[in-house]
């Protein structure tokens, strides 16, 4: 694409100091953050948090209490046909025409947007290969064709914003595989910036470049999938012929909180650059190394340490 | 413009894809159906009679003497003064009066009946296309499309409105071709004769079937705005459709029972009913025709703009 730097510059989504209040609670409390095209954004958080909201006011379902929502430069509120014309979407569950057949679930969605052809909504449907069954009724899909189907309509409009509340959500390993091909392919190559919520945090952490993590409707931070892991304390796992002694070494000459796992294992909780310092503390004392493993943390582990490990509140 | 044609046909995809249209289809049909066999079969048809100058002449000497007898009720007394009327209407042209049911009358017995089954279909219809894309969740795929929700609602009434009419068509086809079997094409061409404010005048019957169509549908257009409104306020469409059907089935008695009180003129029901002014009696002498066209216009507008604000400016939890 030729504007693919000035559409860098403009973010694709926007939203500034949105907040949502019903009644006197305070569902979303001013968020604010940024999203760009050629990315996929996770979005996280605990259920309950305000994730679908969130999504809800970003398509316009709901209104915000305050603040402001641009999606390529269009406001949600303001400019509603302009904006909303650049999104794709499903929101929680793709709720399809059970009584209508897919083709005609399609149909149904392309006369909405001018200028969509009959070629479109066939490479769209071969795209998410439900060719073979497309002129059933939706009431004989599987939750997975259903949920193709979902994609289908989002993808129809060549949206610049696609949002996906749970996409993987009744797919199979293949078809989740599949998807996220898809998905990096629709960012790298077409410039899309795609919004995914999902609870598999494996999942998130496989498919997204950025996450946002929100809880009790506040934005806790927004970083690179790499960046959020690796800001959480590393640990490293150290095999030695005497773990109770190496631990309590750690303890004294470094001011480290080692934890004795076994006889023969202690873990260490300390950064990258450290583990030379330890294990040449550890040298020194005379203690024999077998092995140092750095402890890998998942997406998952962090995700926990930062929302305190809780759910619904 | 050609986005809102799509839109028409999405809506009328919705209604007539789903099986319950099929259903009512059918069951309107069989009553037609019925209606005919039954006035058909049920009784027997009388015999044309030869000298039935003398049989009118004869009806309106005893016609003349109710009518000097009446006093007050003022409904007997019209029907009394159009029966004589048109009765010497026959007389002086030669027209003879057809014995027992013609393709016509037939037609105009089933249009009373069978509207209000069309009322009531067609509520269903309005109820279900507004509220039930709230309880599948359809509704959040609709609405972030770039269409307003004003568009959307509207595309929803006017193909609810539309579906009517192609249930009248139905029925009016229907309703000739089965008069024409079981009562005679012989009627087709038969005249309309029309009482108006003392004098007689031939019309087209067809005309005055669709005239009656239009002045029962009324009602029926009153109700199902109500029914839309109700589907949008609450996004339930069994509420929508049991109030609705309940409020058009117990207006008319709650209207006669409440047809002393000054104020009764100002319920909507008491002027849906507009042949109250064109055969019948008005529920209140003050009422005229203008007076119950503003009453519903209040109504209507009143309706409608409830509806919309509620559809369009709640936000979508479904």
């Amino acid at each position: 694409m030729a504007n693919n730097a000035e559409a860098a510059a403009q973010p694709a989504v926007r939203l500034e100091h949105v907040s949502k209040k019903i009644g006197r609670k305070t569902i979303i409390d001013d968020l604010s953050f940024d999203i760009y095209g050629g990315e996929v954004f996770g979005f996280l958080g605990p259920n309950g948090a305000g994730k679908t909201t969130t999504i809800r006011m970003i398509v316009g379902l709901m209104r915000m209490t305050q603040g402001n929502i641009y999606i390529q430069g269009h406001s949600i509120k303001g400019d509603f046909k302009q904006a909303i014309r650049q999104v794709g979407a499903i929101v929680e569950n793709p709720e399809m025409y059970k009584f209508l057949t897919g083709y005609q679930n399609l149909i149904h969605y392309a006369r909405m947007i001018p200028g969509i052809s009959k070629e479109r909504i066939l490479e769209v449907i071969k795209l998410v290969e439900l060719q073979g069954r497309i002129h059933e009724k939706v009431k004989h899909y599987s939750l997975g064709m259903r949920q193709r189907l979902g994609v289908a309509q989002a993808l129809l409009h060549h949206p610049s914003v696609l949002i996906l509340d749970e996409p993987t959500n009744g797919l199979d390993p293949q078809g989740i595989h599949d998807l996220r091909n898809y998905l990096h392919n629709l960012s790298r190559e077409e410039h899309v910036a795609i919004i995914v919520s999902s609870h598999l945090l494996s999942e998130m952490q496989l498919m997204c470049d950025r996450i946002g993590i929100i809880q009790k409707g506040k934005l806790i931070g927004v970083e690179t999938v790499n960046d959020f892991i690796e800001k959480g304390s590393s640990k490293v796992r150290i095999q030695v012929d005497d773990g109770r002694l190496a631990a309590q070494t750690v303890k004294d000459k470094l001011a480290i909180d080692a934890v004795f796992i076994d006889d023969t294992t202690l873990e260490v909780p300390v950064e990258h650059e450290k583990i030379p310092v330890v294990v040449d503390t550890l040298v020194v004392s005379k203690i024999k190394i077998y092995s140092v493993i750095a402890v890998a943390k998942s997406l998952e582990d962090r995700f926990l340490e930062v929302t305190g490990g809780k759910s619904v509140e | 413009m050609s986005n809102f044609v799509g839109l028409l046909q999405n809506e009328n995809m919705k209604i007539y894809r789903r099986s319950s249209a099929k259903v009512m289809m059918i069951i309107l049909l069989g009553l037609i159906l019925a209606a005919g066999l039954i006035i058909r079969f049920g009784s027997d048809q009388p015999k044309s009679d030869p000298h039935w100058k003398q049989t009118l002449i004869q009806d309106n000497k005893v016609n003349q003497k109710q009518l000097a007898q009446m006093k007050g009720n003022k409904q007997v007394a019209n029907y009394l003064k159009k029966t004589i009327a048109i009765n010497k209407y026959r007389i002086e042209h030669n027209l003879k009066p057809s014995p027992g049911e013609t393709i016509w009358n037939f037609m105009e017995d089933a249009a009373g009946n069978l509207i209000l089954v069309i009322s009531v279909f067609t509520i269903i219809v309005v109820s279900t296309s507004i509220a039930s894309e709230f309880d599948t969740g359809t509704i959040k795929l609709l609405l972030i499309r770039p269409i307003y929700r004003t568009e959307i609602l509207l595309s929803k009434y006017i193909s609810a409105l539309l579906f009517t009419v192609v249930c009248l068509i139905t029925l009016f086809i229907a309703s000739w071709l089965l008069g024409g079997l079981l009562f005679g094409f012989g009627g087709v061409n038969e005249a309309h004769l029309v009482y108006d404010h003392g004098t007689v005048y031939q019309s087209s019957w067809t005309l005055a079937i669709w005239k009656g169509y239009l002045l029962n549908c009324v009602s029926l257009f009153m109700t199902v705005t109500f029914a839309g409104l109700i589907a949008s306020v609450f996004r339930n469409g069994g509420l929508a459709i049991g109030l609705s059907i309940f409020t058009m089935m117990a207006s008319s008695i709650v209207i006669t029972l409440l047809g002393r009180y000054d104020w009764v003129k100002y319920v909507l029901f008491a002027n849906t009913d507009l042949t109250q002014y064109t055969t019948g009696t008005p529920i209140r002498d003050e009422m005229t025709l203008g007076f119950s066209l503003a009453v519903l216009a209040v109504y209507y507008i009143l309706f409608i703009f409830i509806g919309w604000a509620f559809y369009t400016r709640r936000d979508i939890k479904a």
